[in-house]
């Protein structure tokens, strides 16, 4: 075994105690051993994908030694690990893009507390990509819950709370059905190890038997990890919760959050179900119409929206029913087309709720349209950092938004019925998404009327903030990276899944 | 792969790129201004040098390179044809005039690096467009040059030309939107996406599909016509054209509009293929849309005050005489249509330069003010005469023969009712461009009585900005005096598509 | 599907039915603590499940006891398993939203979550 190997679960593990390693330093310590762990185990995840890249095929790493029926294990394929990398490299920026936030919104003493939550959320997600075992997914999806519901309130306002309280509800709901699918497949099979779960549900689906309890597993999982990835009629939660934490929170909850969960169900269509018994059920033309409805409801919100930080949320709501119709449209690029927008979403999110954040400090920390005149001018890399995000949401060539809509789009010509609903659905979420981001832009490059000038209002340079301002250009990078160079990574994607067979 | 081709994308791409740069760090250093004189010598020596690759990419035989793939099967493909060479020729001579004449412009407009690093880029896009090679590729140029020619509408940062701006980009982007969707449809019926003459369509899968293809080539001819100023969307045009810095006009309707000219061009007789529209409701929609635009262009156009404002009108209207050219499907309509490109480019890049004179040196703008002017400048009052009587059609210029084409294209369609509506729109139209362009000739050399209470002295422009005038003018005389090499070239490339 | 099966697998059908309690309680309930009390119902009756499936008639629990080693004598050990991990988590989510209930409480004097949405509303932040 080579030692590289041992690098996932060694990450997981490091994440994990370095939380507790936190809570007993102060804040400024805290922080660079947050930010050490995030670079640490991003180097150990690069690693990790060369070697599964150079294997050729997964690996599995038995906790304990314990052989397969009875072990826990971790499997590690190409996707697993460059989502690993991904995740990391999103969330160190995110933390980056924050850091004055932080210290001005969360009180003094519980500064270590915020990167306790951090370093539990990273260890959770970690653990949700690699683990190879059903009900250690559930462990961490809880884990993970409970971490983010701590990002959320750290923030101490009346608003956090209460949108913590109503994010912890969803999120319970959710996993209570999830929780429900898993004992009911484990009843069904008697596995709880996803490989293991894979053979005797073949099985099963030549000889015909349990079809129903399987259907119905199938279907409490889908939903209860659809509710905690906000799909769109569950989905009420998400303004508030993105809308009132810190700036880092928001932009971590976004991009990684909601896409751990996601990641889950990819993992748990391939690796427990199987992909073909899934496209003959019914559950993805379920999540295709919940995906379609979510992507023009969630713009049509988000055009009422008066805070442009509600307004990013409620973009997100639209984003994931993009993931989801993805998933509907039940063929194989149809689900690439997937991943890549969640690859795209999370670079595009976590940047544009970090250039909303730097707009509004030249703004007199005001969220409301208003006031946001001519804020583009006042922060030139914020505004222009923000317009990029805007147009990669909007879809223009040369930003990631572009590819991930050429390949819904090209999933969706494979198909007989679905192929119209799915073109007019992107055409119309396009135009929608086209109103409210242009409208947002136009406001920040509109100069405010003289009486109208408030007080706040002030010129930030591009060195008063080092922390966002690095972080805003690399996220611009990283867009033009996938939205030029899409082809590696759509490759990587496709052989990732070509391992999780 | 050939080099060559790529030289006059990238190398004016990347001069453009650093000249912004260094205007952007030159405004956190907070000094704005720099060399003039070198500034000009960079941007002149660029151009100079991207024109001579493009020309001569273009006209020595055939070239073809692919950059990189953007996804699988879907590469950034460049190859040069005969409409790749005709609008690039076009994107040169006009960007050398414009260039020069924007040296002494752009001197009082300020923002000069901001400037002449879009105005390069802009051109490397540009020629990235005409070289496309695939309906992807020339989607991604089509795009980028939105993009970037944006900036130059919102030149002066006011209130109006921001929101002009947005307008432009709004319109720009849901008429691509348009293109992109029918894009996807194509990818599928099609054989390929590069560009053949004649179409590439799949006639066994198209047939099966034939309502829902229709449907979807409609709305990308809705989409492109956006940025042609086709009837529904177009509206950004008399916003953008007079918010914008005189050149930036220009450009803007000289070449940019015609981009949409070119992706309709593309999409109809290099992918899609003119005999699968033919007799459709497709066609005769498009027709009657262009026809409409025409009419209510001019006639816009002849109650506008505002001379900037007058000639986007007039723009609206006159692409809109290509666009029908287009439509009727027939060779001798296609060169009529390819003609009165060349010609209108040349035309409507004159007058745009000749309305930024009359601002740069009195600070005029409305026609009102334009009194007497023939006797105050009278070399560039007869310039603007030669563009207003080519724009017409009046005989001896280059519009009158583009005209002629159009017209004979559309009585020899044998399309019933269009067959002799069409001639007789244009010919009404023809005549409120006569209405609208005209008065300012004659009330510039006739003030009549309150001549006497007017300063006539003389203010000729300076060469720089006079020479390119004289330039575009002597070309448009050259088309309506010796057409007979351009006609033939124009045949030449028109009849593969049509056999 | 007929009503013998139901009869015959009636613990099962207790514990689903037990689950649409909580789930609807920890859904509808305006009230906070009510809510909570919903989540715990569901989570409980999730293990029941979980607990029957691995319940084999006759055996005794998997401990070693009077040093009996043969397998044949003890239940499934792997659900119990899973509850005791189930229980821990749904220890730490209930005092987790015990505790927001509390900060709720004393900032708004209410455990109505709809009026304390209100009132943020009024407070207009």
């Amino acid at each position: 075994m080579a030692f590289v190997q041992n690098f996932p679960f060694m990450s997981i593990i490091l994440s994990l105690f370095s939380g507790p390693l936190c809570s007993v330093l102060d804040g400024k310590w805290a922080k660079k051993v947050n930010t050490a762990v995030i670079v640490i185990i991003g180097l150990m995840s690069s690693c990790v994908l060369g070697y599964v890249a150079g294997l050729g095929e997964p690996f599995i790493y038995r906790m304990g030694h314990f052989p397969a029926p009875w072990g826990n294990e971790i499997r590690v394929g190409v996707l697993e690990a460059f989502m690993a990398v991904f995740f990391c490299v999103i969330m160190l920026l995110s933390m980056a893009g924050g850091v004055r936030e932080r210290l001005l919104q969360i009180e003094e003493s519980k500064q270590n507390l915020y990167y306790i939550m951090v370093n539990l959320l990273l260890c959770s997600l970690l653990a949700l990509i690699y683990t190879n075992d059903l009900f250690t997914a559930y462990v961490f999806v809880e884990i993970n819950t409970i971490s983010a519901c701590g990002l959320i309130m750290i923030r101490q306002n009346g608003r956090t709370i209460e949108a913590a309280a109503r994010y912890m509800i969803m999120s319970l709901l959710g996993s209570g059905l999830l929780l429900l699918g898993i004992c009911f497949l484990y009843s069904v099979t008697g596995h709880l190890l996803m490989s293991n779960i894979r053979q005797q549900v073949e099985m099963l689906a030549v000889s015909g038997e349990y079809r129903i309890p399987l259907m119905v597993s199938l279907v409490l999982m889908s939903v209860g990890l659809a509710i905690k990835s906000a799909l769109y009629p569950f989905h009420t939660w998400l303004p508030d919760a993105y809308g009132y934490s810190t700036v880092s929170s928001a932009a971590i909850l976004s991009s990684l959050v909601s896409k751990g969960y996601i990641f889950l169900l990819i993992k748990i269509f391939y690796r427990v179900i199987g992909f073909e018994i899934i496209c003959s059920s019914k559950v993805i033309h379920i999540l295709f119409v919940f995906g379609v409805m979510g992507m023009i409801m969630g713009s049509v919100s988000a055009i009422k929206e008066e805070s442009i930080r509600r307004m990013i949320a409620y973009s997100s709501v639209a984003q994931i029913g993009y993931i989801y119709m993805g998933f509907g449209l039940g063929t194989e690029i149809g689900v690439v087309a997937s991943i890549y927008h969640v690859l795209s979403h999370a670079a595009t999110k976590s940047l544009l709720f970090i250039a909303a954040s730097g707009l509004t400090d030249a703004s007199g920390d005001s969220v409301r349209y208003e006031e946001l005149h001519g804020a583009g001018f006042r922060h030139r890399l914020a505004g222009a950092a923000f317009t990029v995000g805007a147009l990669s949401m909007v879809g223009l060539p040369m930003f990631s938004g572009f590819i991930s809509k050429l390949l819904f789009a090209q999933a969706a010509m494979g198909h007989e019925y679905k192929m119209l609903i799915t073109l007019i659905a992107l055409a119309v979420s396009t135009i929608l998404n086209a109103v409210y981001f242009m409208k947002t832009v136009i406001r920040i490059y509109t100069p405010a009327s003289q009486d109208g000038e408030s007080k706040g209002n002030r010129i930030i340079h591009m060195r008063e903030q080092p922390g966002k301002s690095a972080a805003l250009i690399c996220f611009v990078i990283l867009n033009l990276i996938l939205g030029l160079n899409s082809e590696p990574v759509i490759h990587m994607i496709e052989a990732g899944l070509e391992m999780f067979r | 792969m050939d080099l060559w081709i790529l030289v006059p994308i990238i190398l004016p791409a990347i001069a453009g790129i650093l000249l912004l740069v260094s205007s952007f760090t030159g405004h956190i250093r907070g000094k704005t201004a720099g060399s003039v004189r070198g500034l000009h010598v960079y941007t002149a020596a660029v151009l100079v040098l991207s024109a001579a690759a493009a020309l001569y990419a273009a006209w020595t035989g055939e070239r073809e390179a692919v950059l990189f793939t953007l996804l699988d099967k879907i590469p950034i493909y460049f190859r040069i044809d005969g409409i790749g060479c005709l609008f690039v020729t076009l994107v040169s001579i006009i960007w050398l005039a414009v260039g020069l004449y924007s040296f002494v412009y752009m001197e009082r407009e300020g923002e000069e690096k901001r400037f002449f690093g879009l105005y390069l880029l802009l051109y490397g896009v540009l020629v990235g467009l005409d070289f496309a090679g695939n309906l992807i590729t020339m989607y991604l140029c089509y795009e980028l040059m939105t993009l970037v020619s944006m900036p130059m509408v919102l030149h002066n940062g006011s209130r109006e030309s921001i929101m002009a701006a947005l307008k432009y980009l709004f319109y720009s982007m849901c008429g691509a939107y348009g293109g992109l969707f029918g894009i996807v449809f194509l990818y599928r019926y099609c054989d390929t996406l590069n560009f053949t003459a004649g179409g590439t369509l799949n006639i066994a899968a198209a047939q099966e599909h034939r309502g829902i293809l229709l449907a979807a080539v409609f709305v990308m001819l809705l989409g492109f016509g956006a940025k042609a100023g086709m009837f529904p969307l177009h509206s950004w045009l008399p916003a953008a054209h007079p918010a914008a810095p005189s050149p930036a006009s220009a450009v803007l309707s000289g070449i940019i509009v015609k981009s949409g000219v070119l992706a309709v061009i593309r999409t109809v007789y290099y992918i899609v293929g003119p005999d699968f529209l033919r007799g459709t409701w497709v066609q005769y929609g498009w027709m009657t849309l262009a026809l409409i635009t025409v009419f209510m262009g001019s006639l816009l156009a002849y109650r506008e005050p505002v001379l900037k404002k007058r000639l986007a009108y007039s723009t609206v209207s006159q692409i809109s005489y290509i666009l029908f050219g287009l439509s009727l499907l027939t060779p001798d309509a296609m060169t009529g249509a390819l003609l009165h490109t060349a010609a209108h480019a040349f035309i409507k890049c004159g007058l745009f330069l000749t309305a930024g004179i009359f601002l740069y040196q009195f600070g005029y703008t409305r026609v009102a003010q334009l009194d007497g002017m023939g006797k105050r400048m009278p070399r560039t009052m007869w310039c603007y005469t030669i563009f207003a009587m080519a724009l017409i059609g009046i005989p001896l210029t280059g519009g009158f023969i583009s005209k002629w084409y159009l017209a004979q294209g559309a009585l020899r369609s044998g399309i019933e009712v269009y067959s002799w509506l069409g001639p007789v729109v244009l010919l009404v139209s023809a005549l409120l461009t006569a209405g609208y362009l005209l008065p300012v000739t004659m009330k510039g050399f006739f003030p009549g009585e309150e001549a006497a209470s007017m300063d006539l002295t003389k203010r000729e422009p300076s060469l720089q900005m006079g020479i390119p005038l004289v330039l575009l003018a002597a070309l448009v005389l050259l088309m309506g005096i010796l057409p007979n090499p351009l006609i033939r070239f124009l045949y030449e490339m028109v009849s593969p598509v049509f056999y | 599907m007929n009503v013998n099966h139901l009869l015959h697998n009636y613990p099962e059908a207790v514990a689903v039915i037990l689950f649409g309690i909580g789930f609807s309680n920890l859904l509808l309930q305006k009230n906070l603590i009510k809510k909570i009390v919903g989540l715990n119902i569901m989570d409980t009756a999730t293990y029941l499940f979980l607990a029957l499936k691995g319940y084999i008639d006759g055996r005794k629990a998997p401990v070693a006891a009077d040093g009996i080693q043969n397998v044949e004598a003890y239940i499934n050990p792997i659900p119990s398993g899973l509850v005791l991990t189930g229980i821990v988590v749904s220890v730490s989510v209930t005092a987790l939203m015990l505790s927001l209930t509390i900060r709720l409480y004393r900032r708004y004097h209410t455990l109505d979550l709809d009026k304390i949405s209100v009132l943020l509303r009024k407070e207009g932040k």
